[in-house]
């Protein structure tokens, strides 16, 4: 009897007896991450997905002379850059500098889109050089499918990192600010960063 | 634990040494991408090379070094099904590669 009271007493002061976050954060953060981890398995899918594509064709177009290298380089530098200026809005907003955090948050903002710019002119080269989902003129469909399905997908993520950002940043400049709040949409903006590594590496460089 | 954790703030100067490290190993990929090497170690480079890279954003950027263990467990999750997934996938394209080159 003692000993069950005992143990139910100490299950009550552990981080499941209720009233204390198990995973140390708040529920938001909490709620960001499992998303991120589900959307990363819709990007693990998509690129496994081309990389059975790619095994089963025979041959592969050479991405780096269908594509503008110096353009998809400059689109990676942007993105990271971005999401280091991100961080330093997380910083400020951590640090109660809700002024900095705004100037950096516009920053992110404009990295973003000068990466959608840069993207919807890439589409366009590519659609007038009669890429379409079905065909293309590098003889391999798969390859301008690819192409559409994981840029577009990942471009998509873009726009909506941006859509939140601003909607963070408009708050933010409002005074309805909380740091949690900017630690969030970061999180999601990383993620986006993180996906593009991996889109560059196995799309364009291999 | 729950303090120290809403307490951390990472200094702008190692914001800025972990963008300049991302740049470098951003290079360094590209610089694989072009060598003329044998595509299956090119494949093992970039692996690589991006791993390192989606690690330090994780645990720089995203904060995830000064998450809790299980927090971190979860976000191997993808990873772990992604290899699962390309464990799945990948006998059966060489199954059909040879058989690409039979036809043929």
């Amino acid at each position: 009897m003692d000993s069950s009271i005992a143990e139910q007493q100490r299950i009550l002061a552990s981080d499941w007896g209720g009233g204390r976050s198990p995973f140390g954060t708040s529920w938001s953060k909490f709620m960001m991450w499992i998303f991120i981890v589900s959307d990363a398995l819709t990007f693990a899918a998509f690129l496994i997905a081309y990389g059975f594509m790619r095994s089963i064709s025979p041959e592969w177009p050479k991405q780096t002379e269908v594509f503008n290298m110096v353009l998809i380089t400059f689109m990676t530098f942007d993105l990271i850059s971005s999401s280091a200026v991100m961080a330093m809005a997380v910083a400020a907003a951590r640090a109660s500098n809700p002024k900095r955090a705004v100037q950096f948050l516009a920053l992110t903002i404009v990295g973003g889109l000068i990466f959608l710019g840069c993207q919807a002119f890439e589409w366009t080269h590519f659609i007038e050089e009669g890429a379409t989902l079905t065909h293309n003129p590098w003889g391999v469909p798969q390859f301008a499918a690819s192409f559409f399905v994981i840029t577009g997908f990942h471009g998509f993520h873009v726009f909506s990192g941006v859509t939140i950002l601003a909607i963070v940043a408009i708050r933010a400049a409002m005074g309805k600010y909380s740091a949690d709040g900017v630690e969030n949409a970061g999180l999601y903006w990383h993620f986006v960063d993180v996906v593009w590594v991996f889109v560059f590496a196995f799309y364009y460089l291999l | 634990m729950a303090e120290h954790h809403d307490e951390h703030s990472i200094s702008y100067k190692t914001y800025i040494k972990t963008w300049v490290w991302l740049l470098v190993l951003t290079a360094i990929a590209l610089g694989v991408g072009y060598a003329p090497i044998n595509e299956k170690l090119k494949a093992l480079l970039l692996v690589g090379t991006t791993l390192m890279k989606i690690l330090v954003i994780a645990a720089v950027f995203m904060h995830l070094r000064y998450e809790r263990i299980n927090l971190i467990l979860i976000t191997f999750a993808p990873l772990i099904l992604a290899i699962v997934m390309f464990a799945f996938t990948f006998p059966e394209t060489l199954g059909t590669a040879t058989h690409v080159l039979r036809v043929r």
